[in-house]
């Protein structure tokens, strides 16, 4: 049925947190959520999730694996506010205490078609040697109050952080009208599918 | 006088969605890093939104070879023109254990003007001073630095500068354009 120009388009995106490298730690789990403009809205599927706790496989593979699902439908008028995905990683420390090993966040991809994104993952680090150890000895490490700062560039330039491991995600991105709308996305060397090397 | 082409009035502007992240820097002497970014657009462009310049955190890596940032990059422009094409300029410092700064590097790279997602590298160099100036560097830190940062994404003047190579600062940014077929540009 043909109804005129549409005002939205849509954007969805399938994809999973495939793994995480993370040399120094174990029993890790991750937490996502997503962070986008005003002008954007989720329509169908999950904000949110927490994963599984997995481990370091003990005879060869060193990766964490969660192979951890994530569907999600956007709507919006403006491409300015792009989503990102913003994923916490957290595991138990020395005394038991659940600790945050690294937080980490991308755009979702703007090009229809599979990507994959490795992206690295940081913590907050104590502004002093004293508060480290006490941080270490009480299970209270510097965290972000809310992870969500990961995706903001504004107040970034008072935080001191450490980069410690490594999380890939992969996406598959359908995006609809957005050409309709007058949004130019795909790369000019890709138009023709069909004929890609093998 | 330069001819500088407008889009005639009655038409859409054009708009270009910049949207990514500066990743992260390697290739440098130390790895406790920041950056300073900034936009450079010609007087034909208009920022409708979003930041046009910032500050990363600072990094100070466990795995050593790279600094990461991931410094999220959104921003919205209206054109009328295609002179003037957005730049990006950074400059690199470094932070020791003793909150000291010290300017590791300039650089700066055109906006990509296609659609689609890419990977940039952006070069980076720094002055270099006399060999006074260089011993006193190795002990103490500090260095000479640019007093007009425009210098950083403009030739005119650079004949006089003596620099040495830096490390790389590594971007991934799409591009997402609007209305530019209306006007016959071809990309």
């Amino acid at each position: 049925m043909f109804t005129g120009k549409p005002s939205v388009f849509l954007l969805m995106v399938n994809g999973q947190i495939e793994s995480a490298d993370f040399p120094e730690f174990d029993e890790l789990y991750c937490k996502y959520s997503y962070v986008y403009g005003h002008d954007w809205a989720p329509t169908t599927g999950l904000e949110e999730g927490i994963s599984q706790i997995t481990s370091k496989n003990r005879d060869c593979n060193q990766h964490f694996v969660w192979n951890f699902p994530m569907e999600i439908t956007f709507k919006s008028t403006n491409p300015f506010g792009w989503p990102q995905i913003v994923v916490s990683v957290y595991g138990a420390d020395l005394f038991g205490n659940d600790v945050v090993r690294g937080y980490g966040g991308v755009h979702v991809p703007t090009t229809p078609g599979r990507h994959k994104r490795t992206i690295p993952m940081f913590v907050p680090e104590s502004s002093s040697k004293l508060q480290k150890f006490t941080s270490w000895l009480m299970g209270r490490r510097p965290e972000f109050t809310d992870p969500k700062v990961v995706a903001q560039g504004e107040g970034r330039e008072v935080t001191r952080v450490l980069s410690q491991g490594y999380v890939t995600i992969s996406f598959n991105i359908v995006t609809k009208d957005l050409k309709k709308l007058g949004y130019d996305s795909i790369p000019t060397n890709s138009h023709n599918p069909v004929l890609s090397d093998v | 006088m330069e001819t500088v082409y407008r889009f005639p009035p009655e038409k859409r502007m054009a708009e270009v969605h910049i949207i990514g992240q500066i990743v992260g820097a390697s290739g440098f002497p130390q790895n406790s890093l920041f950056c300073k970014w900034g936009l450079q657009a010609g007087c034909a462009w208009k920022l409708l939104s979003g930041l046009k310049d910032g500050q990363t955190q600072v990094d100070n890596p466990v795995i050593k070879d790279m600094a990461y940032w991931s410094h999220p990059i959104d921003i919205h422009y209206a054109t009328k023109g295609l002179q003037g094409w957005p730049k990006l300029y950074i400059q690199v410092w470094h932070q020791d254990s003793f909150g000291r700064n010290e300017l590791y590097g300039y650089g700066f790279c055109h906006i990509p003007s296609s659609p689609g997602t890419h990977e940039i590298q952006c070069v980076t160099w720094r002055p270099l001073g006399t060999w006074q100036e260089q011993l006193s560097q190795m002990f103490v830190g500090g260095g000479p630095q640019l007093k007009h940062s425009d210098l950083i994404y403009t030739g005119a003047d650079r004949y006089r500068l003596q620099t040495v190579a830096m490390g790389k600062v590594h971007l991934q940014l799409s591009i997402i354009l609007r209305n530019f077929d209306q006007y016959g540009v071809e990309y």
